[in-house]
């Protein structure tokens, strides 16, 4: 009877140490990435990136989980749900943790009470694009234009509440215009009647866009963030062209479900800030347009995710925009 | 034929012919042609789980390997279409409305070999139609916008009642069944949740390839096991592998056209590929002998076959020309090319030609190997048919339920296919068919986006559709195909009425 109960205590005691997931072992199973967007997307392949940095720092493989759909509300509410032990990641956006939890009527998670940030992986502008046909080749000319002949100007988006209707919705606001909004299933549709005509601007991914602008098939007039953009900066930001403040740019990040052990957190904010350090990691941001990082710590990507709540809180609201 | 050409072709040959662009185009179309048998798993899936391998593999090679998957896929596709009645991609489902009849007949090898030889052909073409035709196309292809789309699900909605081959009434219900069904998710213009029932799982709509296993394979099954042991009659009845002399002549035409109507249609984006199968059937139906129909005429196997094929070739020139991906396995294809660096885009052709080019030797190469590959493994195919039905039907269920899991890791959606199979179980005993279900389901959602992004463009002003020069005509055509549908029975219930 004593023996059973010396045996049954020591299994629990091995259980409870166990089962508190000790900084020291971790990690000692493969991590579980998950990115709320499909497979091929600029979020995936950077996720794709990272992780396979880290495989190569830590033994564990790191598998990315594409769970995509209600504008990454699934993906994002998964991780919501799943075991603080430091072994499933989310690859969060503006969208997850800006955007939706203003623009949809309801969300199944909290962006900022259950998730704790890791760290910042990119901040990318948009940028404004117009097709060649249109008579406008600055900002001020396009705003003019808009004034002069209100409701003939179309801007393309990839979706409803996208950061590239957002600051079309934006643009609208602080200029006074009134561009109408037409909304797209994913930013290749969008491109492909921006090229053809239909519409007649877009605030697109940079990424995406610059190859186009490149080959002159579309005319760059400003990128949406505060600061130039190292991928091209040549081209000033719509602040300095006419509209003061105008800052609009799609990050992403990573961050782990609440109450994952702080040394965990700061193991793995460790880990991918020397990831993103790498040469070939930054020239993969550079080509996106992003802007270098400095003193990424939890801490200020947890203070840059509320800021941006509370800005995208507002321009949605402006907006009008609601996704049910 | 210019000097600039050849010089181009060999650039492309030299680059796909070395040892190991040879071995990953091997691979890529071996592995298509496995995926696309097995029923549910489709290119998409596996396209992404070998993202990550791609990492490693210079551009081209990494490249070759995928395209190979998708369009060996399409070779695959249609052997589930004809043996099973099972549609592997959203294009073999014409396939198996004639090709299964076939099967039932004993004929399923010269279906298969048809089908075969029919994708050979068009595939080879639609490679010397990118090669050719690639920047002016990718233009005219830009000069689609809405209202021409609209036009265009029109017509191809009109034709829908061809694929009717039993009630004419049963035909348009089912098609309006599925556009309700399409309706499912959140509405693009307004961000309003439609038919979602407050699950996350429903608000970007049903997948197709839910639809299409749950009411073609569960249903099939289903209706199978009932039967019991009457369905091993039609394998005794397996006469020959290979087409006759007269499969062959009255294949010809079919091929032919299907092949022009598929590499025009594939580089639309978005609803080339099952659009092109189904115009391909469509305009079949409209020549010749049209008796046997639905039930089993080869011509309604080498036409759509022809066509997917030409359509999955030719839905790469946007991608290639553009940077602007047709289709969700495009969409992988950027994303490989980002992986490793290469931006997708107009300049792409200019910068880096050996990988436009190598790419286009690389598919006529590949093409060459699914037809080596396929023609001899049909007699395997075909020996499949013989194994008994309860050893066979377990492991189709098996690989439908993991297709649909990879689709997107969601339980939800095997639950929802068990749920359309019971729904497809009810329409075989309704004698309701499923395939004008499927169009209405793909059609109708495109068609309303189309539609309301028309008038939104045009700020209300429907005769947009009308002046618009294309979009004018696509809609004529569509009213005339209607007319004359309707005029024979309206002539038949006047004579019947005069009779009475």
């Amino acid at each position: 009877m004593l023996k059973r109960w010396i045996g049954l205590t020591a299994v629990l005691a091995l259980m409870l140490a166990t089962a508190g997931a000790s900084a020291q072992g971790y990690p000692t199973k493969p991590i579980r990435l998950v990115v709320p967007y499909p497979a091929g997307g600029p979020l995936d392949i950077m996720a794709r990136a990272i992780g396979q940095k880290l495989t190569e720092a830590w033994k564990p493989p790191v598998v990315v989980d594409n769970r995509a759909g209600a504008g990454g509300n699934i993906g994002a509410d998964f991780v919501a749900k799943s075991a603080p032990d430091g072994y499933t990641l989310l690859m969060g956006a503006v969208a997850t943790h800006a955007i939706n939890p203003s623009l949809y009527s309801k969300i199944p998670y909290d962006p900022v009470k259950d998730f704790a940030p890791v760290a910042l992986v990119a901040q990318v502008p948009n940028i404004l694009v117009v097709n060649p046909a249109v008579p406008a080749k600055t900002v001020r000319e396009l705003i003019d234009l808009a004034r002069a002949k209100p409701g003939t100007l179309n801007f393309g988006s990839g979706s409803t509440g996208s950061t590239g209707h957002l600051a079309g919705e934006l643009f609208n606001t602080m200029a006074g215009v009134k561009m109408v909004h037409i909304p797209y299933k994913g930013a290749a549709p969008a491109t492909a009647d921006l090229l053809g005509g239909q519409v007649q601007l877009m605030f697109d991914n940079l990424a995406s866009a610059l190859p186009n602008v490149k080959a002159g098939k579309l005319r760059a007039l400003a990128v949406t963030t505060l600061a130039r953009s190292p991928a091209i900066p040549e081209l000033p930001t719509i602040a300095e062209s006419g509209l003061p403040g105008f800052d609009l740019t799609t990050w992403f990040g990573l961050l782990v479900p609440a109450g994952t052990p702080p040394e965990i957190v700061a193991r793995l904010n460790a880990e991918i800030v020397r990831a993103l350090d790498a040469k070939d990691m930054r020239e993969r941001l550079e080509k996106m347009g992003a802007e270098p990082l400095s003193n990424n710590t939890p801490e200020r990507f947890a203070a840059f995710i509320r800021s941006e709540a509370a800005k995208y809180a507002r321009v949605v609201k402006d907006s009008g925009a609601k996704v049910d | 034929m210019d000097i600039g050409l050849i010089h181009n072709l060999s650039v492309g040959f030299g680059v796909a012919l070395s040892l190991q662009n040879l071995m990953y185009c091997f691979l890529g179309v071996l592995l298509g042609t496995l995926i696309g048998v097995l029923p549910g798993i489709g290119p998409v899936a596996t396209i992404a789980m070998l993202l990550p391998v791609t990492f490693n593999l210079s551009p081209i090679s990494a490249l070759i390997m995928l395209a190979g998957i998708y369009y060996g896929a399409q070779y695959g596709g249609s052997t589930t279409a004809i043996l099973v009645n099972l549609p592997g991609e959203s294009s073999s489902v014409i396939t198996c409305l004639d090709g299964y009849q076939m099967a039932r007949q004993g004929r399923a090898g010269p279906a298969l070999a048809i089908a075969a030889m029919g994708s050979f052909f068009a595939g080879s073409v639609a490679t010397v139609v990118i090669a050719l035709f690639a920047p002016p196309l990718a233009e005219v292809a830009l000069k689609f916008g809405p209202a021409e789309y609209f036009s265009l699900m029109i017509l191809g909605l009109v034709g829908a009642t061809v694929l009717a081959h039993g009630s004419l009434i049963k035909a348009i219900a089912m098609t309006l069944l599925g556009l309700l069904l399409g309706l499912v998710g959140t509405d693009v213009n307004s961000g309003i949740a439609r038919f979602s029932f407050g699950l996350p799982e429903l608000s970007d709509g049903i997948n197709f390839v839910v639809v299409a296993m749950g009411v073609f394979g569960f249903a099939e099954i289903v209706s199978n096991l009932e039967q019991g042991e009457s369905r091993e009659v039609f394998v005794n009845k397996v006469t020959g592998l290979m087409p006759t002399w007269k499969d062959l002549k009255s294949s010809s035409g079919a091929i032919l056209r299907g092949t022009a109507i598929g590499s025009m249609l594939g580089i639309l984006p978005g609803g080339g590929a099952l659009l092109s199968s189904f115009a391909a059937y469509t305009l079949e139906k409209k020549i010749g002998d049209t008796s046997k129909f639905g039930k089993g005429e080869i011509r309604g196997v080498a036409a759509p076959e022809s066509a997917n094929n030409a359509g999955a070739q030719t839905s790469f020139i946007p991608l290639l020309t553009l940077g602007i991906p047709s289709n969700p396995v495009m969409a992988l294809m950027i994303g490989a090319m980002m992986i490793q660096g290469i931006a997708p885009g107009p300049q792409v052709m200019t910068e880096r030609p050996e990988l436009f080019w190598g790419m286009i030797a690389s598919m006529w190469i590949g093409n060459l190997m699914l037809v080596v590959l396929n023609l001899p493994l049909i007699g395997m195919w075909v020996k499949l048919l013989t194994v008994p039905y309860r050893l066979l039907y377990p492991s189709i269920l098996l690989f439908c339920c993991v297709g649909v899991y990879s689709l997107s890791n969601a339980p939800f959606d095997v639950m929802l296919t068990a749920l359309f199979g019971l729904l497809g179980y009810i329409f075989v005993k309704l004698e309701c068919e499923p395939a004008p279900l499927i169009l209405g389901f793909i059609l109708g959602p495109l068609m309303e986006e189309n539609l309301r992004r028309a008038m939104l463009l045009s700020r209300g002003d429907a005769t947009v559709f009308f002046t618009k020069p294309i979009s004018g005509v696509l809609l004529g055509i569509a009213i005339t195909l209607l007319l004359i549908t309707m005029a024979p029975t309206v002539r038949k219930t006047r004579e019947v009425a005069f009779q009475e």
